[in-house]
């Protein structure tokens, strides 16, 4: 599914430049569980931006169902991105001014799906992550671990291919960690690819496999059994 | 999809309260405001295109070029309608002639003698060939009504003033200046306000030609009076340039045969430029400058662009909050044409609730504006002209306020935006703003220099010292006949029993009047000067009565027909007689009259409205032009006074109506305009400034917002309140000094454009200036300070905490 291949990217200010992903390659397959992990500043988001499509490198090559997408313009790929990926992040990112409804329903009205089809697939998802009964709340007046399901039914309401995590539990405590690892796998075990960026060994377990990374490369790959 | 953009959009404008109520009451506000504005202009545009063949009436106009100047006359001779319809066959030429302050005696059932009316707004003697060039709705009858001597014809409303209803007015007999009987033979439909024709009282033109002499209409070619109008329709095929090179011809020959002491031309004057050319006399009841009229346009179009600026400068302000929003929204899959059809659209929610707040302000507003702008007809809202102009201006607003925020907002990108929230203090957005800023504060400056000089032109005016006593004068007038001047004499001497009055003097007019009767004359037995003489006919008391000062000679003695004449300083002047003494005992003569002795040089008081120069004077007495009487009143007692004056008045002109005015409100009258055009410049400018107020304090609050932390760390560190508001205002001031820079030569220069209509003037002092610089600065301080306080004053560890 994901084919990366020596991809660079680098962040040019005045007076310095790092090299933040520096000739990286990676694969990964449909109905992977992917876990990056390394230490802070390694490139890790950076990583996760590119796979996204939200950001573009400097050099290499991305293979996406084997389409070249690493010069795509922003149209193209905001195009395959609302249709194939699903971004769930440390800090929730839920709109302030809309519900819990509205918030999840937002990607079905960027990929043009009619008014009816949408609340029956909202009400789905939100009864699958079992949040129905805050459908018509706002943000904040949820708990972490809440909006953070809000967040991954948000992901996933699309049925996309692939969702890319970063540092999903980061602001929770273990229990809402744990309940929001468990919709992952469950996600995963339906085909969902996943790559998730964590700095805990312990969400790591929940993946097939782990690339850890320093200064822009990997420098180890474990698979889990 | 649009259900979705409007949801969010009603929701961040609930979130953002403040700062949508400011930009709502700013829109609104500067929204009404320009409508109105728009309505006030289109209005004054409107005069006489009601007319179906406006593009192609003309009116026949004089322009008379002597040695120095060049005067302009709205009228001809009444012997060239004669000659321009021999020598012009193809054209339809129409004339009339206008009177003011003729009396009309009604029958009445109750009232011996009949109901009288003074008729101050004018009656017009009207050929029915008027009628083949305008176009009139009649109730009763047509042009023809017109034909015969002695008819008149009265529009709906005077009809129904004089007769209960109009449809009692036909065949009625009522007399005109207690001398000539007429028979009314028409109705005229109302006449729509917006014209400079007002025919609402219309007699034969048959009849002035019986009694011409009353009303100084004699059929030659010597005396050019801007009361009698000659009006031309051209054939749709005609150019009015060849039309003009006719009349050139024409003038030559029939001018130029005459020995006058300048060359007198006719020519056309189109009758969409008559209510804007003040060169002329109007039949109507003002002439608008067009430069009037691109002024308030352009307050309207400044006030509108203030709260657009008041808009973006906020929204980007506002868009750093904004960012992580649209950030989620682009990884979600939005792309950037639809977040910026969304932000559009959050602008067209706030525009369409001020458009609707502005219909409301306006239309409570408007009344007052009618009043203050002068205008009388029943104007609303809701025409499809002015709903137009709303609906042109919500457009054009949603996308003056809109596009650059929108633009800014979705090229944001999607990591940055939702890394942190600092985004758009991007060195571009800053310093658009400070460019608006600096935009608005130009405006506003201009604006309160402006509006300090013409209020105080005003105040001038008003104040000027005429050179004459102008308080305590009553002025009361009839159009004399021989009844009158006979029992003048035993009228004043009944006057002068009253203990409140001082003294009686009869004259033509007031020292200071829109009066413009001049002529050709002749000093000490040379030929004709190149100049005019003014003329003013008064009796002996007229000195004492006006407070008028003599500098060399005595007041001219009285007598029926002109013998001794007072002349005044101007004249000698421009005759380069330096000692007034010199003068006195020289004779004079005025066209080709008798040569009078000079017996007096008057001190110089203004001849006319301050707007024009001293004009040279002459003052004589004769009887025959001396219609007005005016009373000087001792202060005291004046109701009193009045009263018995009244009795008096009764008593010997029963036949008159009694309709006093005093001389000082007289004079305010010629201002009247300039008075609610200051008054109008007032309010806009006041609301300009307003604005921008409004939009200054958003940006400081948004500021405070933004700089709680640092302040914070400030005060932390040791920071004193006064330091802190430095640190909110320094920038403002700065913008505010360069917009000054920027403000003075543009309001220089219009202003001093401005005065120049003035003859006496105030001179363009810099303190205009340093009023408008420590204005606007005083006004950003006080807007700035509120917020800036509240933030400095803020416990730091709070501020601190909540980032
Ligand atoms: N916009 C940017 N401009 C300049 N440098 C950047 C930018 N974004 C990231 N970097 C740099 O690139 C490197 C990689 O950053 P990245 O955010 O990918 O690290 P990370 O592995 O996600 O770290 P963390 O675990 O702390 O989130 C860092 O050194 C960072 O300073
Ligand atoms: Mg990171």
């Amino acid at each position: 599914m994901i084919k990366i291949r020596d991809l660079e990217k680098i962040y040019r200010t005045e007076e310095v430049e790092t090299v933040a992903l520096n000739k990286i390659s990676i694969d990964v397959k449909e109905g992977e569980f992917v876990a990056i992990m390394g230490p802070s500043g390694c490139g890790k988001s950076t990583l996760l931006n590119i796979l996204g499509l939200l950001d573009d490198p400097d050099n290499g090559s991305f293979l996406f169902n084997n389409i070249e997408v690493a010069h795509f313009n922003e149209r193209k790929r905001a195009d395959l991105r609302k249709h194939n990926i699903g971004f769930v992040f440390q800090s929730f990112n839920l709109i302030d001014e809309l519900t819990v409804f509205e918030n999840v329903e937002l990607p079905l009205i960027y990929t043009g799906v009619k008014a009816g089809d949408r609340k029956k697939r909202v009400e789905e998802v939100l009864d699958k992550m079992q949040i129905m009964h805050r459908r018509n709340h706002y943000p904040q007046q949820l708990s972490g671990g809440q909006q953070q399901r809000v967040a991954v039914a948000r992901a996933v309401v699309n049925n996309p291919k692939l969702i890319l995590a970063d540092e999903p539990t980061g602001n929770l405590d273990s229990s809402n960690g744990n309940e929001v690892m468990t919709l992952l796998t469950d996600l995963n075990e339906q085909g969902t690819t996943i790559i998730m960026v964590t700095h805990s060994e312990h969400d790591a377990r929940y993946s097939h496999r782990i690339i850890r990374m320093l200064d822009g490369q990997t420098v180890l790959e474990n698979i889990m059994v | 999809m649009f259900k979705n953009y409007f949801k969010t959009a009603w929701r961040s404008i609930i979130r953002n309260k403040a700062f949508s109520l400011i930009n709502i009451t700013g829109l609104s506000i500067g929204i009404a405001a320009s409508l109105l504005l728009f309505i006030v202009v289109q209005y004054e545009m409107s005069y006489d295109r009601f007319q179906p063949n406006y593009d192609r009436i003309y009116r026949v106009v004089t322009q008379d070029k002597f040695d120095k100047d060049i005067t302009y006359n709205s009228g001809v001779p009444v012997a060239a309608l004669k000659a321009l319809r021999t020598d012009l066959p193809n054209i339809q030429f129409g004339a009339l002639k206008s009177i003011y302050g003729s009396q009309v005696t009604v029958p009445s059932a109750g009232n011996a003698t009949g109901n009288k009316f003074i008729l101050k707004s004018g009656i017009f003697f009207i050929e029915p060939e008027i009628f083949n060039i305008f176009h009139y709705d009649w109730l009763v009858g047509g042009a023809d009504a017109l034909k015969d001597p002695n008819n008149i014809v009265l529009d709906e409303r005077t009809a129904t003033t004089y007769f209960g209803n109009w449809q009692q007015a036909m065949g009625k007999t009522m007399v005109l200046d207690n001398a000539i009987t007429l028979k009314v033979s028409g109705i005229l439909k109302n006449v729509p306000a917006n014209t400079d024709l007002p025919l609402s009282v219309l007699v034969s033109y048959e009849t002035l030609k019986q009694y011409g002499s009353a009303y100084n209409h004699a059929d030659n070619w010597n005396t050019t009076s801007s009361n009698f109008n000659v009006f031309a329709l051209l054939s749709p095929a005609a150019k009015a340039a060849d039309i003009d090179k006719a009349l050139l011809q024409f003038s030559k020959r029939h001018y130029d045969v005459m020995q006058t002491n300048s060359v007198k031309r006719n020519f056309l004057q189109p009758l969409g430029t008559i209510h804007f050319d003040r060169r002329f006399e109007t039949l109507g009841d003002h002439v608008t400058s067009k430069t009037t009229l691109l002024t308030l346009s352009l307050i309207g179009l400044f006030i509108i662009l203030m709260a657009c600026v008041n808009f973006i400068n906020l929204s980007t302000a506002l868009s750093v909050n904004r960012s992580r929003e649209v950030g989620i929204r682009k990884v979600l899959g939005s792309n950037r044409s639809q977040l910026f059809a969304q932000i559009m659209s959050e602008t067209a929610v706030i525009v369409c609730l001020s458009v609707i707040l502005a219909m409301g302000i306006a239309w409570i507003v408007l009344p007052y504006i009618k009043h203050i702008a002068s205008i009388k007809e029943p104007l609303t809202l809701f025409t499809p002209k002015t709903m137009g102009m709303m609906l042109a201006m919500g457009l054009v607003v949603i996308l003056l306020a809109g596009l650059y925020p929108s633009f800014v907002l979705s090229k944001f990108n999607p990591i940055t935006a939702l890394k942190n929230k600092m985004v758009s203090a991007s060195v571009r957005g800053v310093s658009l703003r400070r460019g608006l800023v600096v935009m608005q504060f130009t405006i506003s400056q201009v604006l309160i220099i402006a509006t300090a000089v013409a209020v105080s032109q005003m105040n001038f005016i008003s104040k000027a010292d005429l050179g004459v006593n102008k308080e305590g004068v009553l002025v009361l007038s009839s159009n004399g006949d021989s009844l009158i001047q006979s029992k003048q004499m035993a009228f004043k001497q009944q006057l002068l029993q009253v203990p409140g009055v001082q003294s009686v003097s009869f004259n033509s007019d007031a020292p200071s009047s829109d009066n413009t009767w001049s002529s050709n004359f002749a000093y000490n037995h040379q030929p004709d000067e190149k100049f005019q003489v003014t003329l003013k006919f008064a009796d002996a008391d007229y000195i004492k009565t006006f407070g008028v000062h003599l500098i060399a000679g005595q007041a001219a003695a009285e007598c029926d027909t002109s013998r001794e004449a007072m002349v005044n300083e101007t004249l000698l002047k421009k005759l380069g007689i330096k000692n007034a003494n010199d003068a006195i005992g020289k004779e004079i003569r005025m066209g080709r009259n008798k040569w009078l002795p000079i017996v007096g040089v008057m001190q110089d008081f203004k001849t006319n409205s301050l707007r024009e120069e001293i004009k040279p004077l002459m003052i004589t007495s004769n009887k025959s032009f001396q219609f007005l009487t005016a009373i000087k009143l001792r202060t005291h007692q004046l109701p009193h006074t009045r009263e018995a004056i009244q009795k008096i008045w009764a008593q010997f002109y029963p036949d008159y109506a009694f309709a006093p005015s005093f001389f000082d409100e007289d004079i305010a009258k010629f201002y009247q305009q300039e008075e609610q055009l200051s008054l109008l410049y007032k309010i806009f400018a006041g609301l300009a400034i307003f604005i921008s107020c409004l939009g200054l304090y958003g940006l400081v609050s948004f500021m405070a917002v933004q700089k709680t932390k640092e302040v914070g760390i400030r005060k932390v560190l040791g920071a004193s309140v006064a330091s802190l508001l430095k640190l909110f205002s320094k920038e403002f001031t700065i913008l505010i000094i360069i917009s000054f820079f920027i403000a003075v030569p543009v309001a220089w220069y219009m202003m001093h454009t401005w005065l120049n209509n003035f003859v006496y003037r105030i001179s363009l002092s810099g303190w205009f200036f340093i009023v408008a610089i420590t204005g606007s600065i005083l006004i950003a301080w006080i807007t700035v300070g509120y917020k800036a306080i509240r933030a400095s004053l803020a416990n730091p560890v709070k501020a601190l905490r909540s980032e």
